[in-house]
């Protein structure tokens, strides 16, 4: 049976993913909430790029203080534990060991906070107790509101990063007064970019013309068709020179997939990522910037149009 | 046998283009060379080093995965709550179903269903190859399904078929060219290496994603060094990042590759730079910070 994907909120979400790494999905989001802001829609932007994020910085927005996510983590009860070994079977990542009749000892640093333990035990024993795994900032800054989640170095488990992030944001999302929302994923097509393209309405693909950007573009578009989300392409530093536009349209017309929008390669988006300033607001008129703008007004057509 | 892992924060800094220099240099300087692809949601390294004949093909079990049974399951949405991960979620007909994107395989939907309905089962494997690339040095990759992505599991099995067959080899070093990111692949490819390349460039956001790398490399203790690439463009951020990089982080910096347009031919190309075009700029200084590894990690 097919699964069915409910978000149970009115607000569009559009997920900016990629595949490959620095192909520019931080640079066409913040620009896009940037763009659709001035245009008088309420944005919220949600960095979901755990690992690394940065929509925070090329907006020029300083953080402040964050909430800190926590997951379950346990505490063994050595009053109430009989030593059955249950828990340590159980435990999918081995973070339990200890022989019969012993409580059993935790490796901290392999729990995944799963449950697993504290669901077998007969003897209520395993107790609870939480694990930083990052932390989420929430901020408002130039009528966006944007919201971030950050992994704390060293905790492998990007995906519960990304699902808490992206949970955040739908809660805050159902309260109401947003006419959109956009997520930044990290690069890849792996658990944590499926979070929030889950929850999306729309996927915007930003690739460049270069053969790992088709190559590495071609597993998300796989990986929205898996989903079932519809799915546009974003070519970025479309001019380099020498690069492979002839076989980006191919793959794109193969698929049955639009290119939106093309932005050539202009000094001004680098400068505008140096400054954390939005290209779409620092330079309107550079030849990026057109295109930017040009990516904005599409995008606002097409929510108006009730298409997304 | 030394491994080396070049890494980075952030994507899309140079990573591959690095990984591969290195490799053929040491290669060219006369060291038994082999390469390890661990960034397996966009395996780049072998196309840029060009594969050929297939040495070695293993096949792996890249992770479990839930199964509901639709016959047991009674639609009580019990497992819906308790996965972690967000991946069991209901099917049209309102009973559970997975979506195995999502589905690490914990098991803990199956522990909580009354009905018994779900099980944890080996998923579709991968197959995880060694091949030999156009400089005659071998490189291990894997070839994977979409959702069978990521997992640190994995990249450390690419690991050791790449050391068991460096080993047969008698390989002096292996490169392995990580994931962009802190996560769970890029810990299960610095975990137990010799050394850390670390690729950065002179913006804002790689610094801080270069800090939050520093702090995992130096958690797991190796050594490591940075390699600022498209160097050249930002003067004073960049004299003021390489300082930062020597006292508040403590590592050297290798080295610094500048903006070049024989990267981007080279990498339209699908070679490294340094055999695309020798004598471009990037391709000295890709060589010197190669030369320079050598001289302090072999």
């Amino acid at each position: 049976m097919r699964a069915l994907r409910k978000k149970n909120i009115g607000t569009p979400v559009i997920a900016v993913t990629g595949g490959k790494g620095g192909t520019g999905k931080s640079t066409v989001a913040v620009n896009l909430a940037a763009g659709l802001s001035s245009s008088g829609l309420r944005v919220m932007l949600v960095d979901v790029d755990v690992d690394g994020p940065s929509c925070a910085m090329l907006l020029g927005v300083e953080l402040g203080a964050g909430e800190e996510v926590k997951t379950f983590l346990p505490v063994i009860n050595e009053k109430k534990c009989v030593g059955c070994r249950k828990c340590v079977e159980v435990c999918p990542e081995h973070a339990l060991i200890g022989l019969q009749g012993e409580t059993p000892r935790l490796f901290e640093e392999l729990c995944s906070g799963c449950r697993a333990c504290q669901i077998v035990c007969e003897h209520l024993a395993v107790e609870e107790s939480g694990k930083t795994i990052g932390t989420i900032y929430t901020k408002s800054s130039d009528g966006i509101t944007l919201i971030v989640g950050e992994l704390r170095p060293t905790e492998p488990r990007s995906p519960l990063m990304a699902r808490a992030t992206v949970l955040r944001a739908m809660s805050e999302l159902k309260n109401g007064g947003y006419d959109l929302a956009i997520f930044d994923t990290s690069p890849g097509v792996h658990n944590a970019v499926a979070q929030p393209l889950w929850v999306s309405d729309r996927a915007l693909a930003v690739t460049e013309p270069t053969p790992l950007g088709v190559h590495d573009l071609r597993f998300v578009l796989d990986l929205a068709k898996e989903i079932g989300l519809p799915v546009e392409i974003i070519l970025n530093k479309a001019d380099i020179p020498g690069g492979l536009k002839d076989e980006l349209l191919t793959t794109a017309r193969e698929r049955g997939v639009r290119i939106i929008a093309e932005i050539p390669f202009d000094r001004e988006v680098l400068h505008s990522y140096m400054v954390g300033a939005p290209a779409v607001k620092k330079a309107p008129e550079s030849l990026a910037g057109r295109a930017l703008k040009y990516l904005v007004s599409s995008v606002d057509k097409m929510l108006k149009g009730g298409e997304i | 046998m030394k491994e080396i892992v070049v890494a980075s924060g952030k994507g899309g800094v140079g990573k591959t283009t690095v990984a591969a220099s290195l490799a053929v240099f040491l290669n060219s300087q006369g060291a038994k060379v082999f390469t390890a692809d661990a960034d397996v949601d966009a395996p780049d390294l072998l196309l840029t080093l060009g594969g050929g004949r297939t040495v070695l093909s293993i096949e792996v079990e890249a992770s479990r995965k839930a199964e509901v049974d639709d016959r047991k399951c009674t639609g009580c949405g019990k497992c819906l709550n308790a996965c972690p991960f967000g991946a069991m979620v209901e099917a049209s007909d309102g009973k559970a179903t997975v979506v195995a994107l999502m589905c690490e395989g914990c098991g803990v939907c199956g522990l909580i269903c009354p009905a018994g309905a779900i099980e944890v089962k080996k998923a579709q494997t991968g197959v995880i190859t060694v091949e030999e690339t156009r400089y005659g040095f071998m490189c291990a990759t894997g070839k994977l399904r979409l959702g069978e992505h990521n997992s640190g599991h994995l990249v450390a099995s690419i690991r050791n078929i790449a050391r068991r067959k460096a080993q047969d080899m008698g390989s002096d070093v292996i490169v392995i060219d990580a994931a962009p990111g802190i996560g769970c692949p890029v810990i299960a490819s610095i975990t137990g290496a010799d050394y850390v390349i670390a690729v950065t460039e002179p913006t804002p956001a790689a610094k801080r994603n270069l800090e939050r790398l520093s702090s995992v490399v130096r958690h797991f203790g190796v050594p490591a060094g940075v390699v600022i690439n498209m160097s050249g463009y930002s003067g004073d951020f960049e004299i003021a990042l390489k300082e930062w990089v020597k006292r508040e982080l403590g590592f050297q910096v290798l080295g610094e590759v500048p903006v070049d347009h024989e990267v981007v031919k080279a990498l339209v190309h699908m070679m490294p730079v340094v055999s695309f075009n020798p004598d471009a700029e990037a391709s000295r200084s890709l060589m010197s910070i190669a030369e320079r590894v050598r001289r302090e990690v072999l």
